[in-house]
Parts: C-alpha cells; structure tokens; sequence
C-alpha cells in the first residue's frame, strides 16, 4: 500500500471538482434553447392582426400522432377571421400527444403554423395540456387588431400573400421592430413565455 | 375480356370487336367507349369530361390516346371517351405512347394554367381528379407567368350548392347531367373563350328563373373539382379526415344506396353510393343534404316517465318497468272503473293499439308487429301514418305483401315500353323511381300519368298526362283510351300506384281490375322508408309476418309456431283511424307509437283527442314531438346512423346496412355533440316485452331479421284482384259523390287535388336551414278559366278554405279543380290541409282573400 | 416545289363575278338577263343522282377552306333505294327522314371577303345554287345561316329570296316540277365557331354554339338529327354554272385535281386590293401583277394564302401555285384564298399576336386546349411584345402550341396557332429581337402563380 492509496479513491470525486458543472439550475434559471428548437407551436397573424390560418387541416393530417384537431369556417363580410374565404374555426393541440416533430408545421402552406422555443409544457390537469385557438394565436403586436376585422391590407387574399413580407416589413418598421418574420422565434427565444399570450397565468387556470 | 394466347387467337364473340391496346388483345362489345375498354383492362386514362352515365362530350381533351386503324395511325391523337371500339383498332395509351403521354401533359398543363392554388381550402382537396391527375400526368413547375383568370367566388348557385368559377374546368358535366339526367337545366355554360363559365340565369342576367332542382346535389359529386361545392358541407372537414361508411337513405322507399362520411360522432355529408340496380350514382337533395336531424336539440337521449305532469329523466330500467305496468294493466282493462255521463258504472277502457309509424327497418316493423301480437294480444297494429282505407289493406295483402323485386324493379322500369303511373308523382314522392322513369322516356318507354295536371314529372318523361277530376280516377282507369289499354296488354307494362291512392274510393280496386284486364305489372310505390317492410313484417291490421293473413287460422298456426306460442289473436285488428277513434271514446286504454307525426295523420284533431283521452300512452321516439306532450314514457330510439337494419324499399328488395356510428365506441360518445346510447327500436320492444313477461327474440336487428326469415313468406300471386269490392267511407259530406259531381259547382266550391311535395318540413328536415330553398315553393294551381271565374289573379294570394292563403300559379288543372300541396311548411311547423279538413276530391272554398283579414301563411312564395 | 403549270393566256375568268360591277346587279331582272335561273330548269329536267355524278365528275370542291369534294358530300346523303318504302324498323332511318341543305354564310375568317361581296352583288346565283343542290340532295329546306353583322348582305339576300318567291322559283311544286322548297335566311350572333359546320347547325337549332361530337356526321345526323349537307356560299353559287357549261367546260379552269374558277381576296399593302376571280392555281405573282402590284412599292415581307388560320407564306412562297395541292406541298393551306399582303413595315410578332387575340376571344370555349392555349398564347405574345419576354418563351410558345394543335376538339384550334408556328419558323430573329431586352436567367415575379 502507498502513502496515496488513502486518497486515491477520490481520485473521480477530486477530478469532477475541477470539471464544468452540467447540473442546469432549472427553474431559477433557464436554458435558452438552439433557435430551432421545436417548442411549443403558435398560430400567426398576418400584419393587420387577421390569422394566417386558413382551417385546411393538412397540419392534423400531417400529424404522427394525431395531436391536432381543426374545422374550418366560413368567413363572412360580417366577421372575418383571416383573408380569403375560409379560417380556422377550431384549433386545438393536443400536448399530451405532441412528440414535437415539427411535420405540421413544414405541411402549413401560408406559414401559419410555426414552433416557438417555448418548452414549460408540463401540467397536473389533462384538460389543460389541450391547447385551444385563443392560447395558440400569436399576440398582437403593433399595427395588429383583433379578428373579426375586415382586411386592412388589400381587396382581397392575394394582396396578403403576394405582398404579405413586404407588407410585414412595412408594418414592423413602423412598429420599431426589426424582425422581419412574424414567425417571432428570435423573440420568444430571447424572453420565453413572454411574447406568448396564449398560455394564461397561473392563477387563471 | 380475354387475353387472347398469341399462339392460337379463339374466335371474335357475337356482337364484339377484337382490338389492341397497350399492346394487349381485348375483345370488347361493339359499341363500347374506348375509355371502358382500357379500364376494364386496367389502365387508367386521365379523364375529366368523362362519366359512364352522362353522353360523352368530348370537352376536356385529358383521355387522349394514340389510335390506329386498319394499319393506318390517325393523325392527331383521339379522345378515348368518344371513340368507339373498332375492329383490328390498335391503341396506345400513355403507358405506351410518348405522343398520347405529351399530349395529356399538354392538357393537364393548360387546365391548370387558370386554376387557382388554393387547393389547402378546397373541399374537394384530397380527393380530387384534378389533383390526383396532375400528379400523375402533369408538371412538377409551372411555366405560366402571365395572370390567372380570376371571377368573382363563391357564387351561390342555389341555397345548396356554391359555385366557383376559378376552379371550374369546364368539363360540362353538371350541365349536362341537369339536361340529361334531371331535366332541370339549371346551370349552362355562359360567355366563350377563357370567359366562359358555368352560370344560372341568375348569373348570367342578375335576375331569372327560380333554380329548383330536386337533384341538384349530383352536380357536386360528379364535379371532377371544387367547383361546386356543398353548403352545408363547406369548410367542414377535409375528406382525410373522414371516416366513409356505407348506408341505406332513410328518407324514402326509393331505396338508395349512401355513402355517410363522418367525424367525431356526427355525419358531416352523405354522397350517393354506387348502386346500379337501384339508385345508379345519383340521390336527390333530401337524401343527400337532410342529415342532421341526429343533431337536434330536440333530441330525445334518455328514457323519460311523466312524473307529476312533467317528462323527468329516468334510468332504462326504471322506464321499461313502468311502461310495461302501464301496458299490461291497460291491455287487461285493470284501469280505474269509470263513470258514465249518467252515473252509471261503465267497463274499464281496455286493450292497447300500436302504431309503429311508417319510418322503420324491416327489423323494427316485425318487433312492432310481435309485440303486438304476443305482448299486447291484439291485432291492433298499423303503420300507416297517412291516409288509409279497407281496400287497401286488401290491395296490400293481393299485391304488394311479399312480393320480390322479380315483380317489378327498376329494371322493368327501364325496359318497359309502357309505365302508368296512378295516384303518383315521381318527382315528388320516389325521386330515384322518376329518374328511372325519365331515363326509360329519353329511351322511348311511354310514360303516362293518371293525374289532374301537367306537372314537372310529366313534362320530363315525356308529357303525357292521362287527365283527370280529383276523386274521378276509377273511371279514368276504367275507361282507358284504346290505344293506351293496348300498350299496357302488351307485355312488360307496369302500373305504378303511389300510397295516395288509398285516398279516393275504388281507385286500388280500379287498378287490380287494370292489371287483371290488360296484364300489366302492378306495383305499390309508398313514400315512407319503412312502408314496405312493415307490409312484409306483419305492421297492420290484417298481415301476419310473411303475407300471412290474420284471417287465414292455418297461417296463424304457422307464425304461432315459429313464435312459440299456443296462439295468435284471431280477429283482425283496427286499422290508425279505428284505434284512434276507438281511444277518443273511452274504448281503447293504450297506445304505443313509434314515429308518427300527428299533423301527417288523415285527421290529426282527432289523433290529439285520443292522445289526451287514452290513459296510457308509450312513445318510442327520436326528438320530442306531440305525441311526446302526450306520453306517459318516452323511450328514446336510436337514429339510422346510430344503428343497423334493413330497409325493403318499393320493388321489395332488403337495403341492409350497417352501423355508421356506434355511439358507445368511436367517437368518444357523442351523437352531433351529445353523450348518448340510443338503441334501436326492436331492441328497446324487446326489453318492454321482457318486462311483460313475454320474450320476442328481437335484442338485434339481426336476430329480429333471421326470425322473420324462418318464418318465410308464403307464395303470393301478385295479380290476384282485391277479395273486398270497395267499400268507400263516404260519411264524410265534403266526399265526391255522383250527385254532386252532375251539377255546376257553387260559386267558389271547387274540387280539391292534394298531394305532398318532397321537401315539404317533415320531422327529419327539422334542423336543415338550407334544404328548403330547394323546396318547391307551395302553390295553389288553378286553370285560367277557373281563376278567372273565382277571381284569382296569378301571382297573387288565394284562400283556400278558411284559413290557408297560396300564391296563385297557372296550370292545366281540369275546369272547376284546384291543386295544392297536402303539407305546407310555415315558421314553426307544417300546415296540412287533412289538418284542414281538407282531401283529395272534396269541395272547397278558394276566393280571394279579403284585404288584411287572416294573416296570410304564405305571402310571396318562400318557405320560411 | 414543282414548276407552275403553263400559263394561262387571261387569269381572270369572270365566272362568279361576272355580273358584278353591273348597275344593279343584284336584282332578278338582271340575273335573269344573263341567262339566270336557266341553269335550275335544265337541272329540273335532269335525275337528282345525275346532278350529284356531274358535280362530281366537274371535280368541285368545297370553298369554304378545307376542300372537300362537293359531289361527295352530297352523295353522302341517304337515300331511299328505288322503290324502297319505310318499315316499322326502318321509319327512324337517315333515309327516311327530310333532308336539310344549310349554306354556311358565315364568313368571318380574317381577312376572308369573298361571299359577302357575292352575296350583295349576285346574291340569285346563290339561291339558284341553292335550289339545284336541295333538288339534287331531295331537300325541301335550306337555311343559309349568315353572319350577323353583315346586315347589308342580310337586307339584300333577304330582298332576292323575296324576288325568287315571287318569281315562283321557290315555293311549292315549283315551275311545275313538283318540286318544293322554302329557304330561310338565319341571321347569326356574331361567332366565329359558327363557321364551324357542326357549331353552326346547333347555333341554327337555337342552342349554344359549340362543335358537336362526329361521328355522326351531318350527313347523317345534321340538323334537328336529319341528313344535312352544309356548304359554303361560295361553293354552292358554283354550282349552276356547272350545270349551265357542263363538266368539261368547268375543268378548262384551273387545275387536275382544284378545278374551277375562284375568288381571291386580296388586302393589306397592294395597290388595289379587292376580289379577283381567277382559276385555281394563281400564283401570288400573278394575282399581284393584276392588284397592281405591292403599295408604294414596298417589298412583301409575308403573307397568309387563305386566312389567318393557314401558315404564312413569305416572298420565297410568290410562285406557289394557289390551289389545294399547291398549298399545301408549300406547307400551308388554300383556307379561303383571303390573301392578306404584309410589307416590310409590319412586325410579325406584332400581327401575329392580334390573330392571337383574335382567336382567345373567338374561341368557343369547348375544349381545353383551344380555350386556355390561346388565352396563354395571347399573353405570353402580349408580354413579348411589351418587351418583357425572354428566349425560352419562344420554346413555350412552340410547346403550348404543340399541345393545341390536333388536340383541340375542331379545327378552330388547329388554325390559332398556324400563324405562330409558321411565324416562328419564318421570322424567329425577329421574336428573339424581341426578348432581347430580357436575358432568359431574368428572375421574374410570377405573378400569376398565387
């Protein structure tokens, strides 16, 4: 036996000391996520706050785990939800099901459906890991009113789409904002949650 | 087809030509279209235009192939829908053909050139030709730049169907199936060129004729793109999410086959199925478009026992329990004693009668019909919720009851050279019979309507109208012009006679007399769903399951025996209006209804009386209607998608189907949004006879079905005449008579011609809110002459009788005769003119009415 | 191309316009001078299947653009055999139904103006056309279906058949030989398709005016179903000199295989455009020569031999014979002999896309090809003439036009795009110059595709 031998056991316990700490100190403090990570989805507005979802299902259609559920609507001269003719009248994502894949949102065809980095998708209630429209829509930003509204932007939906991320670009200029897409990934990485007025304060639910 | 050995080739078959395709040798029948061929060979032409029901067109140009004939290739590419199998013609189809290949590219290409790209909100998205076709026959990129046509969208073309122009291809096949196929011709192609577009006159002109077109649905289903759509089923679903199950339409004896797409509990559309002996591919719009009535909020989901007064929610048992008291105290006259207006002790009301109501399975019918029998000991069983007579029971026991569709079909119907048709409307009352009827008439079969006026059904099939007075039929049967006696001896004739005919004395027996004279075929068209199996099944007065008649004690013995039981009761039982009467005056203790309506009744004053007098009352029902404010219990039944049956529609043939949506699986439950397991109603007599005591076997639909078909039918020899000479109920003083047929009618009395009109508010069209602009606005029909010597004004509001006030329409109606529709919906319910008093034959009142006197019911036209 | 045939001592042979330039030319007095309505009684004296073998063996043909045969098409027509009765199987049979002669009077070609001049000028040589050819057919009606616009050739035929009413050579058991026939003058809506014989007769039965499906032809099944012939104006106001001079006579002019004289329409930049009747087989050189040659004497740089729907021709094209071979060995067709003449002045992309233009709005809207080939067509011509087109849209416009020709549902198709295709084959520098400004890599906006 050498003199070390007492020692030598913490041989791991000595090296670890001096090693980079893995432990996160969730939920003191938390991770900001590679920007593409697929967090929790959000339903786009177009700039005039109209919704960019046209009800077409090919998100719940695209969807491994049939998370997704959506019917569409009709939209009147009286309450129009989103340019054109249809909308989504309800949306709703299932969490518990959910596996984050992100096929719905590459099957979206206007770019409404997107992921945040949003990742607190934990609950105690079932019910409530069932994300309805009102929870998924983005916030409205400046320049944005809420449906129903008529269109502001053009006569009719091919104003929208074909000059949509001019238009976007326009709005969130005179906005002060600088991100071009409305997609608003940067900005929920930057601040989680806070762009997102979906999920209701605790207290509320 | 045969693949012909290239060794030894077998001889060409009679009447085939033996040709090439893709290299393949196929013997095809002469005549046949080129597209066929290659189908049945399974190669897949793209096709737009095309349909095998439709004459081809030609318009699309998608189904090119490369053709060679007699060793000599065409020119140009030809377009296999049009062309016709030849002899030694050599095809080559895109799987071939570079040439045929390029040139369906071509196309494809040019027909997306103006289509929009909204495929994401489009309802034909997912199951769309276009799509599908540009798959497999178009270009990956697009090389048009300049802008696409664009029109103004959605254009509602009537209250159904929406039109989009953007997405039309133009293929004509919604014009051409409302020229050929209904004979509406609603939409035509307006403008040329890349303007031309589908339109009504309304588009074309921004006013015109009314659309009206008890068809117009197909249009969406043959529509090869979005371009019409479906009201009621826009933006509903996507086809991927649907579940599609086969399903049997409930509406009418017509029998057609459905297709019943669904999700999350409720059905979202139904589309026609394929069925080539009855419906072909077409259903009419109250087929297709009234579905949600499963939906209503009137709805009945759970048993209910009236408790103080009040319908209070019960468990199962706790209503089975009670109602099965009820029954069997009243069935055994264990009421209370009564008292007679003097004060003398009068017997307790006894016995209870059933009235199934004409809406049921086959299935159910029997469990009414044994329940009945064994539960209630009685023959007071009868369907029929609409006008009725003796001699009809008879006609139904000589010609219909047990009759297999060999009789007559809608094969007969097509191929014979004559069809009379008595005492009914096709259009009206069996819309798949008169689309058969108008394609036997484009065929040369002479269609002829016994009938008071020329109305839509008999301009298109042909317009003959064997004209006569309301009530006066018999002797119009009976004095046949010679040359039409002699079309209906020759063989294959047939003589359709709707349900109404129970409504004039001595008609039936005029037509069994017709068909024993001449030889033509007879068969009974009724309107309801359920009438025929209920004359099978046994559901009146007179019928044992089986043709067997209640009379006949050895086909009593025979149905005792298959049920088990030492006996049957032998005498014949009351038929609706006997019960009814007999419950009004304190005879009868009970009643058990299934789905009657009261205002479809002969006389619905009399049917509430005997409701409110009876002392127990057990309703089986859907919704809540008036026979529920009336009932002790109210078992809920299951509707046709929620359960599994058989329909036997009016050539006698079983429409089996299964469940479309099993509420206690799929669809977490819910039935159009609401937790509930209804069963249908044999299981539902089943349990109540087990409370009775008395077992019917009738826990499924399919055990209820293999006990009626043990039981058999017994032989029926269809032309044998009524047995009764008619006994015509003429108590009734406003009843034609041939007194008061001799003189001039009074001034303003004119003879009264009713019947229904297909949608016309009944309780399954109760939560549609588009289905009745496709109505037929109710009219009153008055001849010039007659107008103008009642002074009504066309356009303008009559009244007839006392209280009903109809638009004034001009029509070829017999002098001193007017027609109205027997059923007129107003807000919150239907006016009926048995309602009124009023019947087919009788003398009435029409004048015009006097200035903001009775708010009218009707102003302008529009059901509201 | 074959060497002219020999030269004709005077190409003008005043056949149909020989009572033209006449004061009055068109009333019964002066036809009737010059030997009219002659030619209906010798025809009268003669068997109906006689006078179809002698138009026949004149070797006449269709002048209406595509030639065919005259007494061919008339012989299509069937007749009762001889001492042949209907039966209950056969009373729905061709045979046995009424016969109908229709006069396609639509004349709306570009460029075509041959049978309104006829028609205002000698419009009885027309109805004595007609009255030989219903006999010769056994038809007891004819319908002249004329184009609307023309209200002045309307005003006038309708002034002439009133004329031949009243002269008893129409009507009931005419001039005693038991032979009837009523003609009507249909005045149409202003289509081009209704030129097209099967679009014409179901625009003359009141409907839309679209092709119909053939088989069955018009011989056959024409109009309201019954055996039909129908024949330009042009063709049938032939028809009683050919009666009147014999078959032999009719085969001095022109031709083998085009017999006869024709009227050549010549417009666009000639000293003196107008008709010029000449025998089939004229060339554009000698028909020049007598329109006094090229305006101002600015070179030809192309021309159309029969209509905008034939493949153009340029000055290599001077010596083709003009007749139905000629033509068509050139790689065109004779069409309706309407000559437009285009001097160096004129862009071809530029004419070109007004025929176009032409054709997107005239077409019937039937068939796909037609319908959105042309509207692509005219856009893509359209974009290239504003300067925004590029080289591969030439490829695109040869390729849309593949896919139009032979696959549209009548020859209207066919005919839009052979000024395209011949334009390019003749001129594509001239296109290319066009797209210059718009290198073929221009990223461009697609502003269509949303």
């Amino acid at each position: 036996m050498g003199m070390f031998d007492g020692i030598a056991g913490f041989g791991v316990t000595f090296s670890t000391m001096f090693k980079k700490v893995v432990t996160e100190e969730y939920p003191l403090v938390k991770k900001v996520t590679a920007p593409r990570y697929h967090g929790r989805h959000q339903l786009n507005r177009h700039p005039d706050g109209l919704e960019k979802c046209v009800g077409c299902e090919l998100c719940a259609w695209a969807c491994p785990a049939d998370a997704i559920y959506v019917e569409g609507g009709d939209n009147t001269p009286e309450a129009r939800f989103s340019p054109g003719e249809r909308y989504g009248a309800i949306y709703q994502i299932n969490y518990l099901r959910c596996i984050g894949c992100g096929l719905c949102i590459e099957a979206c065809p206007t770019r409404s459906l997107t992921m945040t980095n949003e990742y607190e998708l934990a609950d105690d209630d079932r019910q409530d890991l069932i994300y309805t429209k009102d929870m998924l829509l983005a916030p409205l930003l400046p320049g944005m009113e809420q449906p129903p509204h008529p269109m502001r932007l053009g006569d009719d939906e091919q104003d929208y789409y074909v000059q949509g991320p001019e238009m976007a670009k326009r709005g969130l200029e005179q906005a002060g904002e600088h991100d071009l897409d409305t997609d608003n990934r940067a900005g929920a990485n930057a601040l989680p949650g806070a762009a997102l007025v979906g999920k209701a304060p605790e207290d509320q639910r | 087809m045969t693949q012909a050995p290239e060794q030894e080739a077998p001889p060409v078959p009679e009447g085939h030509v033996r040709l090439t395709i893709d290299g393949r040798t196929v013997d095809a029948p002469k005549g046949e279209i080129l597209i066929r061929t290659c189908e049945r060979l399974g190669i897949v032409v793209p096709r737009f235009c095309d349909h095998p029901l439709l004459e081809p067109a030609g318009a699309c140009r998608q189904c090119l192939v490369e053709v060679e004939m007699g060793g000599r290739p065409m020119p140009k590419p030809q377009a296999s829908c049009t062309m016709t199998v030849a002899d030694g013609m050599v095809v080559k189809t895109q799987v071939t053909s570079a040439v045929a290949d390029k040139a369906q590219q071509g196309v494809m290409e040019l027909l997306l050139i103006n289509h929009p790209l909204d495929c994401p909100i489009c309802d034909k998205g997912g199951e769309c030709p276009l799509q599908n076709q540009a798959m497999s026959s178009g270009r990956a990129e697009s090389r048009f730049h300049e802008h696409k046509r664009t029109f103004e969208k959605p254009l509602p073309i009537s209250d159904e169907v929406l039109l989009d122009r953007e997405r039309c291809v133009l293929c004509q096949r919604c014009t051409r199936f409302s020229d050929q196929i209904a004979g509406d011709p609603f939409i035509e192609l307006l403008e040329r060129g890349a303007h031309q577009q589908i339109g009504t006159e309304e588009t074309a002109w921004g006013a015109g004729e009314e659309f009206q077109s008890y068809f117009s649905g197909n249009t969406i289903q043959i529509c090869p793109v979005g371009a019409l759509t479906s009201a009621s089923y826009r933006f509903r679903s996507r086809p991927f999410d649907l579940v599609s199950t086969p399903g049997q339409c409930e509406h009418c004896a017509s029998g057609c086959s459905t297709r019943r797409d669904w999700r999350r509990g409720g059905v979202t559309r139904v589309l026609a199925g394929e069925e080539p002996t009855v419906n072909e591919e077409w259903l009419c719009d109250k087929g297709r478009f009234a579905f949600r009535y499963p939906a209503s909020p009137q709805r009945v989901l759970q048993p209910m026992v009236r408790e103080d007064g009040v319908l209070t929610p019960v468990p199962w048992v706790d209503a089975l329990e009670r109602a099965a008291t009820l029954l069997a105290g009243a069935r055994d006259g264990r009421g209370e004693p009564r008292t007679g207006e003097d004060g003398e002790e009068l017997a307790p009301k006894r016995g209870v009668g059933v009235l199934p109501g004409g809406r049921l399975t086959v299935e159910d019918a029997y469990a009414y019909a044994k329940f009945a029998r064994l539960a209630l000991h009685t023959n007071d069983v009868d369907q029929r919720a609409r006008a009725h007579s003796d001699e009809e029971l008879d006609f139904l026991a000589g010609h219909v009851a047990g009759v297999a569709p060999s009789h007559v079909s809608y094969a007969h119907l097509e191929a014979a050279r004559t069809v009379l048709c008595v005492a009914f409307d096709p259009e009206e009352e069996s819309p798949i019979v008169f689309l058969r009827l108008r394609k036997a008439a484009r065929h040369g079969t002479r269609v002829v309507h016994v009938g008071s006026w020329t109305t839509p059904a008999v301009v298109k099939t042909g317009g003959h109208l064997l004209a006569a007075v309301p009530g006066e039929e018999p002797a119009a049967l009976a004095d046949l012009p010679d040359d039409l006696a002699a079309a209906l001896a020759a063989p294959g004739a047939v003589v359709l006679v709707g349900e109404r005919a129970a409504e004039v004395p001595g008609l039936l027996t005029a037509v069994s007399e017709l068909g024993a004279r001449t030889g033509a075929r007879i068969a009974w068209v009724p309107r309801r769903a359920g009438e025929r199996g209920g004359v099978d099944a046994g559901a009146l007065p007179t019928l044992l399951p089986g043709a067997r008649r209640v009379d006949d004690a050895d086909a009593r013995e025979a149905v005792a025996a298959v049920w088990g039981v030492p006996s049957l009761p032998a005498a014949p039982g009351r038929d609706l209006t006997a019960m009814l009467t007999a419950a009004r005056d304190g005879e009868l203790a009970g009643l058990v209804l299934g789905g009657v309506e009261l205002a479809d009744l002969p006389d619905p004053d009399l049917a509430r009386a005997a409701l409110a007098e009876a002392d127990v009352v057990i309703s089986l029902e859907q919704v809540l209607s008036e026979v529920t404010e009336h009932a002790d219990v109210v078992l809920p039944v299951a509707p046709a998608v929620n359960r599994s049956g058989t329909y036997r529609n009016w050539e006698g043939r079983d429409r089996p189907f299964a469940t479309t949506i099993d509420p206690g699986q799929g669809g977490s439950g819910r039935v159009g949004g609401t937790a509930a397991v209804t069963l249908p109603d044999c299981r539902v007599l089943d349990s109540l006879a087990v409370e009775m005591d008395v077992d019917l076997f009738t826990q499924t639909p399919q055990a209820a079905a293999a006990e009626l078909a043990e039981l058999g039918t017994v032989a029926v020899t269809p032309s044998t005449p009524a047995t009764r000479p008619s006994s015509p109920d003429v108590s009734d003083g406003t009843r034609l008579t041939s007194d008061d047929s001799s003189g001039p009618p009074l001034t303003g009395r004119v003879r009264l011609a009713t019947w229904r009109q297909l949608i016309d508010g009944g309780a399954l069209l109760a939560e549609e809110t588009d289905l009745p602009g496709t109505a037929r606005p109710p009219r009153l029909r008055v001849a010039a002459g007659t107008a103008e010597r009642l002074g009504l004004v066309a356009g303008e509001p009559a009244r007839l009788g006392d209280t009903l006030d109809l638009v004034v329409e001009l029509a070829d109606l017999p002098a001193d005769v007017v027609w109205a529709p027997s059923h007129v919906p107003v807000p919150g319910g239907v006016v009926t003119l048995a309602g009124l008093g009023l019947g087919h034959g009788d003398l009435v009142d029409v004048a015009a009415p006097v200035a903001a006197a009775v708010a009218p019911v009707v102003a302008h036209g529009e059901p509201q | 191309m074959s060497e002219p045939e020999e030269y004709r001592p005077d190409p003008l042979t005043p056949v149909l316009t020989r009572r033209w330039l006449l004061p009055e030319s068109w009333t019964l007095r002066h036809y009737t001078e010059l030997g009219g309505y002659e030619a209906m009684r010798q025809a009268f004296a003669m068997a109906p299947a006689d006078l179809v073998s002698l138009v026949k063996d004149s070797g006449l043909r269709g002048r209406g653009g595509a030639g065919f045969p005259t007494g061919m098409k008339w012989s299509f027509i069937p007749q009762p055999k001889p001492g042949e009765e209907p039966t209950a199987a056969t009373e729905d049979a061709p045979q046995f139904k009424p016969k109908y002669l229709v006069i396609n009077a639509d004349e709306g070609e570009p460029g075509t103006c041959k049978d309104t001049p006829l028609m205002m000028a000698d419009p009885h040589s027309l109805i004595e056309g007609c009255i030989i050819t219903a006999f010769a057919i056994r038809a007891n009606f004819c319908a002249i279906y004329i184009r609307g616009e023309i209200v002045h050739a309307i005003r006038r035929l309708h002034f002439a058949v009133q004329e031949a009413y009243a002269a008893g050579h129409l009507g009931k058991d005419i001039h005693g030989s038991g032979f009837d026939l009523d003609i009507v003058v249909h005045a149409g809506a202003g289509a081009y398709i209704c030129g097209e014989e099967t679009a014409l007769l179901d625009s003359l039965e009141g409907r839309r005016g679209q092709p119909r499906l053939k088989p069955p032809f018009p011989a056959t099944a024409g109009l309201y179903a019954a055996p039909t012939v129908v024949n330009n104006v042009e063709t049938i106001a032939t028809v009683p000199s050919i009666v009147a001079g014999g078959k032999d006579w009719f085969r001095t002019m022109g031709r083998e295989r085009s017999p006869g004289p024709k009227i050549y329409s010549l417009s666009g930049h000639v000293e003196r455009p107008g008709q010029y009747e000449a025998p089939l087989g004229t060339t554009l050189r000698q028909l020049l020569e007598m329109a006094g040659g090229m305006k101002d004497g600015i070179p030809l740089k192309f021309w159309t031999p029969g209509g905008s729907s034939t493949p153009l021709f340029t000055d290599e094209h001077l010596d083709v014979p003009l007749d139905f071979e000629g033509a068509a060995e050139a790689g065109s067709m004779l069409g309706t002999t309407a000559v437009m003449i285009f001097n160096e002045t004129v862009s071809v992309p530029w004419a070109v896309m007004k025929w176009t233009e032409f054709y997107e709005h005239e077409s019937c809207g039937k068939c796909t090809p037609c319908r959105e080939g042309n509207y692509w067509l005219a856009g893509i011509l359209r974009r290239m003439n504003d300067g925004q087109g590029t080289e591969e849209d030439i490829d695109t416009l040869l390729d849309v036009c593949s896919n139009v020709l032979g696959r549209s549902f009548c020859a209207l198709g066919d005919g839009a795009v052979s000024p395209i295709t011949s334009g390019i084959k003749y001129f594509r520098q001239e296109f290319l110059d066009l797209c210059q400004a718009q290198p073929a890599a221009t990223d461009r906006v697609l502003a269509g595709a949303h």
